[in-house]
């Protein structure tokens, strides 16, 4: 509006005066403006120089003053004022006009029209009022972009089926493809709803330094008055079947503050878990813990949703899809105790029904003396605790009972600590008397590993003991390990009906970045107890859980009580998750678009997990309809050892499976799997509100201009004015601005009101 | 949230224990006392003076002995008075039962009590020795339906040739025994004892057998190898040199209780006395081998216990 008025009383657009010069049309423009404001000023003096009788001096300076302003006004207008402006030569200069083919710009939010139908109105045919303005000026070329750009010929190419908006690229490529003919700009017709997570510094570097203006034209709102989104959920992308699993969701949305509605999660249509959500003041995402059981074996396709509301704008973007392999194969964890102890026995019976776990023992029952539990052959362990990386390494994790650091050797000590670094296992060490400070591990390489901060000086005489009743922090509350029950709130009313525990190691901090799950409680102790916690350490992860005898939970809660059997179980399924293997393939999204290129990666070690790039990775995949392709992946000198990598473009929809092999020369390393699902993205529908801010920060940056719809139709002369390429000088007369003729009879209107009021005609 | 009140009545209990009036002075310095006794006592049998069922150096228990609930401090009183002493990872808890002669609570001994307390206090210093095990070294008897029973998952009964269980103490048994706890029996003789044994445990487990448990099974190799059953004689029959059998029971057997799952949950030693050969082993008339044996299988029994 401002900018409509502006124009009027002006004659040009604010941007003319912007990037235009002021000049005056005759010759000296400054001493010809100082004797025509000299003669203007005496001119005013003699018309008023005899007027007398009922005129105070006040009278004459204000008249004489309106008089004056008057005649400036006109001797301005004689000495021909103009704008100097660089403007593009007609017919000589190319304007790229990018145009958005996502799928967001069928939302309707434009009106109640897509935000679509704004494109095809102002640039669908030659004939439209923008494409024709511009078409008049410049050689137009158009191009579609979405998760790729190309030049189209007629807009009517355009279908609006992109799965993904990339700002970035599109603007690479339509500056390289016009690189060759002078360019005036670009202009950029779009959302904003950039979702490729790509900088776009990068591409707008070069536009930058060529000089090359982009405008952009926004289109869409900026929020939805009714939208529920399922923003993210990222649930782990392998568990071992039975696993109970913890998905935190977030949830955002418009115009539903305080109304509750269903999370839903579906195992391939089957809905395995429900809660309920009360949605907060908008515009604060809520994170909503999901729990379910993974039981079924296999690459599953997990659904997050909440049920569509009739009134809501965007309706695609209720559900996210996670694709988890559920894995129902033998994990084997080793537990090493340096003396005999219920909690072996017990921890033992609670996970003996868990087909995927292999609990292996190593016991010091005396002095030298070993008991082992549960190994696969006579030579496993037959030397006691492994003293090489290679043996320790086969185990996936790794229980430490109470056992004096002084049992190990250095090199024992640091392989355990390389165990979690290195290898990416996970540590879990148990209370005792020989456990953490008591058991001299302060300054050792494992205390570095351990969550917890303990001193030499923390080391608690022998007799000391204190019992304890644990209680889940917020944390723990949500994590998967401590579901005693199905829901979070029966889970947390269990805690307090648990039996005491016996603790010899008061911990009372964790380090940074550690996580405090459950806090033992006592009346004789001066701070909280750290019973369990966990952090992530290199490529592992560990955990302490400082409490002597978890097995009185079996013992003296009713016996047909499980709670003993689901803590062990989950507990230590939960540290055998996301262990890697030897070999481990990678497919970084697990759900990707026809025709889209994946590139997949695969990670192999040796059996002491350092990187291997001289071994033969070969990959299969197998599509839907069984197809086996073979492909060969290299390792590249960029990347990091032991990495490997192939493109695959997949053109069949459904759920394809990733097998990748690795030799060392012909003995088989490993095989490992990965899974992807081939359809169609539907990103585009999520956070889908127009970003405008995005918009102008690349006009403003580039040296553009940004549009919304009201005020596009400016955009051909704007270009024409500011635009780059093939350019002349051109004057543009102020004289006739309807601003100065406005001003000069407001003057003389201003004199003759004036008198009229003093009586003085 | 630290100014709760938290009270651990379990803690109560086992500190309780310890300081039971005219028992807190016992320690390992009483084991010396008692051996010295003991030989005195051993010299005698040797002339056949007196019978070695009847001879043990400790006085009989009585129920002033016994940590029933009724002699539990209020919670929390244990902890007023000022104790921490050490928590211990294993009690040997000796089963108090119901039966086995004149009635549970009378002065007199019953047959829960055979050899306790120097067959106890005599194995757990030898256990010591052979194992890394963090334990209390003292006798620890319970009454079966002692409410603190579960925490302490290992029994040891003997004579079960007469015990005569009441319904709690079956119901107490059972649900110990399928929580987790384990429970080795000695000293018990021939085919009257056996099949009282054998009525009793019914009762506790009529769906579960009585098995014999093979010498290939884990428990006979977990510490020792034990390559074969032998026949472990009480003090009197071995220090003499006679037919090491009681009554009709002239060949050992181990048998066992199994669950459903395969777990041992029941250790029986049939027609042989582990208990003496304990609580003798420093008599220098009763032969080293039985005592070694005895040691063996006991070690054996605590270390399975402990680790399934």
């Amino acid at each position: 509006m401002l900018t409509r008025l502006f124009e009027f009383l002006f004659k040009y657009r604010p941007v003319v005066f912007q990037e235009g010069d002021f000049s005056l049309g005759v010759a000296g423009p400054v001493a010809a403006g100082a004797i025509a404001a000299g003669l203007v000023g005496l001119l005013a003096l003699l018309t008023y120089r005899g007027v007398r009788g009922k005129t105070r001096p006040m009278d004459r300076l204000v008249l004489g003053g309106l008089r004056f302003a008057g005649l400036a006004v006109l001797a301005f207008c004689l000495l021909r004022p103009a704008l100097v402006v660089s403007t593009v030569v007609p017919q000589q200069n190319f304007v790229g006009v990018l145009l958005d083919d996502s799928r967001s710009m069928e939302i309707q939010d434009f009106g109640d029209q897509p935000r679509s139908s704004f494109l095809q109105r102002n640039f669908g045919t030659p004939d439209a009022p923008v494409v024709s303005a511009l078409s008049d000026r410049f050689a137009v070329r158009f191009f579609r972009f979405s998760s790729r750009t190309e030049r189209i010929d007629d807009v009517a190419e355009m279908s609006f089926t992109g799965s993904r908006t990339r700002l970035g690229p599109a603007l690479e490529r339509a500056r390289s493809e016009l690189a060759s003919v002078p360019l005036s700009g670009l202009v950029v017709v779009t959302d904003g709803a950039d979702n490729s997570g790509e900088e776009l510094t990068e591409a707008l570097m070069p536009l930058q330094a060529q000089g090359i203006p982009v405008y952009t034209v926004g289109v869409g709102g900026e929020s939805f008055e009714r939208d529920i989104q399922v923003s993210r959920a990222d649930p782990p992308r392998t568990v071992l079947t039975g696993s109970s699993v913890v998905v935190d969701v977030v949830v955002t949305h418009s115009g539903y503050e305080g109304e509750t509605v269903s999370l839903i999660v579906e195992d391939e249509g089957q809905i395995v878990s429900t809660e309920e959500v009360e949605l907060p003041d908008e515009g604060q995402p809520v994170t909503v813990p999901v729990r379910f059981t993974a039981s079924t074996t296999g690459a599953r396709a997990y659904t997050f949703r909440v049920p569509v509301d009739e009134d809501e704008q965007v309706t695609r973007n209720n559900s996210q899809t996670a694709l988890v392999s559920v894995e129902d194969r033998r994990e084997k964890i080793l537990y090493f105790e340096g003396e005999p102890r219920y909690e072996v026995g017990f921890l033992g019976r609670a996970v003996e029904d868990d087909d995927n776990l292999q609990l292996v023992v190593l016991q010091r029952t005396a002095e030298n003396k070993f008991l082992r539990l549960n190994v696969d052959d006579g030579e496993e362990l037959q030397g006691g605790f492994p003293d090489t990386r290679a043996e320790l390494f086969s185990y996936r994790s790794l229980v430490l009972g109470t056992v004096e650091a002084s049992f190990f050797t250095g090199d024992q000590l640091q392989m355990i600590a390389d165990f979690v670094d290195k290898r990416g296992g996970s540590l879990l060490a148990l209370g005792g008397r020989n456990s953490f400070a008591r058991g001299g591990y302060a300054g050792t390489p494992v205390a570095d590993v351990l969550p917890v901060v303990f001193s030499e000086g923390d080391a608690r005489p022998d007799g000391y003991h204190t019992f304890v009743k644990l209680e889940p922090t917020p944390a723990g509350l949500g994590f998967p390990a401590l579901q005693l029950a199905d829901t979070e709130e029966e889970s947390e009313a269990r805690w307090p009906e648990l039996p005491f525990l016996l603790t010899y190691n008061p911990l009372h901090r964790v380090k940074p970045g550690a996580t405090t799950l459950l806090r033992g409680v006592a009346e004789d102790l001066p701070e909280e107890h750290v019973a369990l916690a966990f952090q992530r350490y290199g490529a592992g992860k560990s955990l302490s859980l400082a409490v002597q005898d978890t097995w009185v939970w079996q013992m003296q809660l009713p016996l047909e009580d499980t709670t003993h059997e689901t803590f062990w179980r989950q507990l230590l399924r939960w540290l055998v998750d996301g262990v890697p293997d030897q070999v481990t393939a990678e497919v970084p999204r697990d759900r990707v678009e026809p025709g889209e290129s994946v590139a997949f990666t695969a990670i192999v070690n040796d059996s002491t997990y350092l990187g291997m790039s001289n071994s033969i990775v070969e990959a299969t995949v197998t599509t839907p309809l069984g197809e086996e392709i073979e492909l060969r992946m290299d390792w590249a000198v960029d990347s990091g050892a032991g990495e490997y990598s192939a493109d695959f473009v997949p053109s069949e929809e459904g759920l394809h499976t990733l097998t990748v092999r690795a030799y060392d020369g012909e003995d088989l390393i490993g095989v490992d799997e990965a899974y992807f699902q081939v359809a169609p993205q539907r990103s585009e529908y999520f956070d889908a509100g127009a970003r405008m801010p995005l918009l102008e920060r690349i006009a403003d940056e580039t040296g553009g201009i940004s549009y919304t719809p009201e005020t596009v139709a400016a955009l051909p002369e704007d270009i024409r004015v500011t635009g780059a390429g093939v350019t002349l000088v051109e004057e543009m007369d102020l004289w006739d601005m309807p601003i100065l003729l406005l001003l000069l009879l407001a003057l003389i209107m201003g004199e003759w009101g004036y008198r009229r009021v003093r009586g003085l005609v | 949230m630290m100014g709760r009140r938290l009270s651990n009545p379990e803690l109560d209990v086992i500190r309780e224990r310890r300081f039971q009036p005219g028992r807190g002075a016992r320690g390992r310095g009483a084991v010396g006392v008692a051996l010295a006794v003991a030989g005195l006592l051993a010299a005698a049998i040797a002339f056949g003076r007196s019978s070695p069922r009847f001879a043990e150096g400790a006085p009989p228990p009585s129920a002033a002995h016994l940590p029933s609930p009724a002699h539990l401090p209020a919670p929390g009183e244990a902890a007023q008075q000022g104790r921490a002493l050490p928590m211990h990872e294993f009690y040997f808890t000796r089963m108090a039962y119901s039966g086995g002669g004149g009635g549970f609570r009378r002065w007199r001994r019953q047959s829960w009590a055979i050899d306790y307390p120097k067959s106890d206090r005599q194995f757990l210093i030898v256990l010591e020795r052979l194992t890394g095990l963090d334990m209390f070294l003292e006798e620890h008897p319970r009454l079966l339906t002692d409410e603190h029973l579960n925490r302490f998952p290992f029994l040891y009964a003997v004579e079960v040739g007469s015990m005569s269980m009441t319904p709690e103490e079956v119901a107490a048994l059972r649900d110990f025994l399928l929580r987790g706890g384990f429970l080795v029996v000695d000293d018990f003789w021939g085919t009257y004892e056996w099949q009282n044994f054998e009525y009793e445990m019914q009762k506790v487990f009529p769906e579960y057998p009585i098995v014999d448990v093979p010498l290939e099974h884990e428990i006979f190799h977990n510490f020792y190898d034990i390559e074969e059953i032998i026949q472990v004689p009480n003090v009197g029959n071995g220090v003499r040199g006679w037919a090491t059998h009681e009554r009709d029971g002239y060949e050992p057997f181990v048998k066992g209780i199994f669950d459903e799952k395969g777990r041992l949950m029941v250790i029986v030693n049939w027609n042989t006395d582990l208990g003496d050969a304990w609580e003798w082993a420093e008599n220098p008339y009763y032969p080293l081998k039985y005592s070694t044996y005895a040691y063996q299988m006991g070690v054996n029994f605590i270390i399975y216990a402990m680790s399934h």
